[in-house]
């Protein structure tokens, strides 16, 4: 069981990332992926209005040698716009196609201004191995503000926690965008690099 | 880890692109800028424009014959979550040119001069990216 522990505490440290930006525009879809040292992920979700994104995530596992791909489906419940600033509030999941008992489901938050954000989320984990639960705050800064198609910086940190090992881990991220691409670099001491890709069509 | 590398090859590409395309439109943009007036101090019904100036003047530099609506949008907050205002927009045969305006939450959106500007439809626009329109200023150029 220790090695299984062992496999999923990494899974769990480089799975977060993936959540930024769940839906697009009305007709939108948007194309990440996703790698580090315990997997490559591409994931690939269309939005039929602001409200929800539905996709497809295809996951190759590299400590289990293992492929498997999630239907995945995520709902925004509670929005707030003002002038200057913005607060989201999503549900989703997500069911293995191959193994319905490989499932998940979560909430997560984020409020965000030009200059600062703040998110939040929380999602539970089902495996026939084991079940699991995790958290994360993340907090950023943009050192500087961009106008529309600059190039965005945002320097951010990010801590978590899981069911597992009971331990916050925190770690810098580096997150950069232009235009239609967004990408995102953590680095942990146990993880090593992780990154993050997004292209929003 | 090789899916870091692609990452990182894509998103390079995907920065040098971009700023040779956007080099080209500011020199473009700029040779027209310098013989326009400065539209952005025009006054619509009594209020002046809340715009960046500079933005604005160079949007409307190539534009004639057309009239600007300047829509205030809340929640606008990052670039990226405003693309899908562009693109949205850009899909409108009516829409001759767009820009986004973060500094001031505005969205430009410029058409011929005898289209008829309804701000219920620009609000559905605005809202089928999330964000909400409170307000339109119309700008004849």
């Amino acid at each position: 069981m220790g090695i299984y522990r062992y496999i999923l505490f990494f899974f769990i440290i480089a799975s977060n990332n993936i959540e930024a930006r769940p839906i697009s525009y009305s007709g939108g879809s948007t194309l990440m992926m996703f790698s580090d040292n315990v997997k490559d992920s591409i994931y690939y979700h269309f939005s039929p209005t602001y409200k929800y994104s539905i996709g497809i995530e295809s996951v190759k596992d590299n400590y289990l040698n293992n492929d498997y791909s999630l239907l995945r489906a995520t709902y925004l419940i509670n929005r707030k716009n003002t002038q200057y600033s913005q607060r989201n509030l999503y549900i989703n999941a997500g069911l293995s196609i191959n193994d319905t008992s490989n499932n998940f489901y979560g909430i997560h938050g984020d409020w965000e201004t030009r200059r600062w954000f703040v998110g939040f989320g929380f999602k539970k984990l089902n495996n026939k191995i084991i079940d699991y639960d995790q958290k994360h705050l993340q907090l950023g800064v943009a050192p500087y503000l961009g106008e529309y198609g600059d190039l965005h910086t945002w320097l951010m940190i990010k801590t978590k926690k899981n069911s597992l090992n009971d331990d916050w881990y925190t770690y810098p991220v580096l997150k950069f965008f232009k235009g239609n691409v967004l990408i995102e670099f953590g680095y942990n001491d146990e993880t090593e690099w992780d990154a993050h890709f997004m292209y929003r069509f | 880890m090789k899916l870091i590398g692609i990452i990182l090859f894509l998103f390079s590409s995907w920065i040098v692109a971009s700023d040779h395309s956007h080099d080209h439109m500011d020199h473009s943009d700029m040779m027209h800028h310098s013989h326009e007036g400065h539209a952005h101090e025009e006054l619509v019904d009594g209020e002046k424009l809340e715009v960046n100036p500079e933005r604005f003047d160079k949007f409307v530099a190539t534009l004639s014959n057309a009239q600007v609506a300047v829509v205030s949008v809340k929640g606008m907050v990052c670039d990226f979550c405003a693309r899908g205002i562009e693109k949205t927009f850009q899909k409108d045969k009516n829409v001759k040119k767009i820009d986004v305006d973060l500094s001031q939450g505005k969205v430009l959106v410029a058409f011929d001069k005898g289209f008829d500007i309804n701000f219920e439809d620009i609000k559905k626009k605005i809202l089928a990216n999330g964000q909400n329109a409170t307000g339109m200023q119309v700008v004849s150029i």
